[in-house]
């Protein structure tokens, strides 16, 4: 890899990296690219792709607040959606700008608002002690597969009011996050997989499906009663979705880990459950779910000085910058008493995570769950991450737990 | 450091310093000031900072940002002309001094 002060291409003070932050290298251990591209320059160039890039945390969070200058409007990912040959319609409220996204989240947000989200409390709470109570039958299990992904991909669809099929969930929610990335072998591999069931998935998710009371349904009588635009529901719809599933199994999931390799962090937490909330806040930062994003320039713009072309996408890296040392001391430790208030996991800014509230009880319940029945929580085999464009999640955790005496 | 002074639903008050450029909310909670939960973590999602302005500092705060605004109708107690959420105060020398009432109840 070479850094160089000047690209032809690109304005001065831009420093450009010749590297891949999608290579299979990167993808499988991207730290140490992190650091380097952290260190190379508040914005690089990546000339493979062409675009600019972010991975400070100051950057990387002036450009979330700043929807003006860097719009989602050309798509989340890599790929510029307005651009000839794009193969998707814009997401109905992630890739849209003021002023129609301020109507659309407003509407959104009073359907799963702070009170009807804390009106599931008890449900998921039941749900989550049932969940324990089974495991520990056994006290070893996969922490991934048994806990995170089965206990939101029931208590999320639930909600929703729609049923789900496990595998293809999660084989949709893989092309959806390997999709932002380049179309490398990643994305044809998750393609294949979920080809024999795309249509019908799709298809099911058009209205007829939802189950009264649910916050799918929800969407539709807004649509119906004219406070959507037709058509927005069901878009909106997959964006839960797509937004809701892969990211809190794997919070879940990292938070298994990372409690199971800190002994000390769990007795903490044990001593003084309302820690609970210091461990979802610091299992974001440090294994953010949505490692990368991006955004696209409207009209030339200036970051950190740097005076960036018009029009050109910027890779924002979510899970470097949360582990910047500009931010945040010792940022590879594990503290869940740590002050974690501007991370950037859940995005700042008009396009914060809109369903974070129903994340948070998800990871409140299993927690709580948890310290509830179980004394001493452990590794049980060595877990392994998924190799994914864009998203950072475990695929397998193996755990063995002791319960109270 | 500028001053807050919280007013509880007792008519009880703490006066906490707060860094400059840090929220009430995070005043609140390094100072352990109960009645401001702060469910997020200061992301304006949760509306469990909800507080009353009741100083002239109220005209010195910035506009409401539409996702405040939005969030301010789902708080537990009743929105008034002078409800904020205390993690979006971002503090000040010039805000030195400002009153805030918590609510009675914030879920």
């Amino acid at each position: 890899m070479t850094e160089k002060a000047q690209d032809m291409n690109v304005d001065q003070g831009v420093v450009t990296v010749d590297a891949d932050p999608f290579s299979p290298e990167a993808l499988r251990n991207p730290y140490p690219l992190w650091a380097q591209l952290r260190d190379a320059g508040p914005v690089v160039w990546i000339p493979k792709y062409g675009y600019y890039l972010m991975a400070r945390h100051a950057e990387v969070q002036a450009a979330q607040q700043n929807w003006q200058n860097f719009t989602t409007s050309g798509g989340a990912g890599m790929s510029d959606i307005r651009k000839p040959g794009a193969w998707r319609k814009p997401g109905p409220i992630v890739e849209v700008d003021p002023p129609d996204h301020t109507k659309i989240r407003k509407v959104v947000n009073a359907i799963v608002s702070p009170v009807v989200v804390r009106g599931w409390r008890e449900r998921f709470q039941r749900d989550a002690n049932a969940l324990v109570d089974g495991l520990l039958q056994t006290g070893r299990f996969d922490g991934v597969r048994d806990v995170a992904e089965a206990y939101v991909l029931k208590v999320f669809p639930e909600s929703m009011g729609i049923d789900l099929n496990r595998e293809q969930a999660i084989a949709v929610g893989d092309l959806n996050f390997n999709s932002l990335g380049p179309n490398n072998e990643l994305v044809q591999k998750s393609r294949e997989q979920v080809a024999p069931f795309i249509e019908w998935w799709e298809e099911s998710l058009k209205g007829q499906t939802m189950k009264p009371g649910g916050f799918g349904e929800k969407l539709f009588l807004a649509e119906r009663a004219g406070e959507l635009a037709p058509g927005l529901a069901s878009g909106l719809t997959m964006t839960f979705l797509r937004g809701g599933l892969d990211t809190t199994i794997s919070s879940i999931g990292s938070a298994l880990w990372l409690l199971a390799a800190h002994p000390d962090q769990w007795q903490l937490l044990k001593q003084d459950p309302a820690l609970v909330r210091g461990v979802f806040e610091e299992t974001l930062r440090l294994e953010s779910p949505i490692k990368t994003n991006f955004r696209t320039t409207r009209g030339e713009c200036t970051m950190a000085g740097i005076t960036l072309k018009d029009d050109t996408k910027v890779q924002l890296l979510l899970g470097s910058a949360n582990r910047d040392p500009r931010k945040w001391s010792e940022p590879d430790a594990f503290d869940i008493r740590r002050a974690t208030a501007g991370h950037v996991a859940l995005g700042t800014g008009i396009h914060a995570c809109v369903g974070q509230m129903i994340a948070r009880l998800e990871f409140d319940c299993v927690l709580n769950a948890l310290l509830a029945k179980v004394e001493r929580i452990e590794l049980d085999g060595t877990p392994r991450h998924r190799m994914s464009n864009a998203l950072h999640t475990l695929d397998e955790l193996p755990l063995r737990v002791h319960a109270h005496a | 450091m500028p001053k807050i002074v919280f007013v509880k639903d007792d008519g009880s008050r703490a006066e906490v310093e707060a860094a400059v450029g840090a929220s009430a909310m995070d005043a609140a909670i390094a100072h352990g000031v109960t009645g401001i939960i702060a469910e997020c973590g200061g992301s304006a999602a949760c509306g469990t900072c909800h507080v009353y302005v009741e100083s002239p500092e109220l005209s010195r705060l910035g506009a409401l940002t539409d996702n405040e605004d939005n969030l301010l109708g789902f708080t537990a107690a009743d929105r008034l002309p002078n409800s904020r959420l205390s993690c979006q105060i971002i503090m000040s020398a010039e805000l030195d001094g400002m009153v805030l009432r918590i609510p009675d109840r914030q879920i």
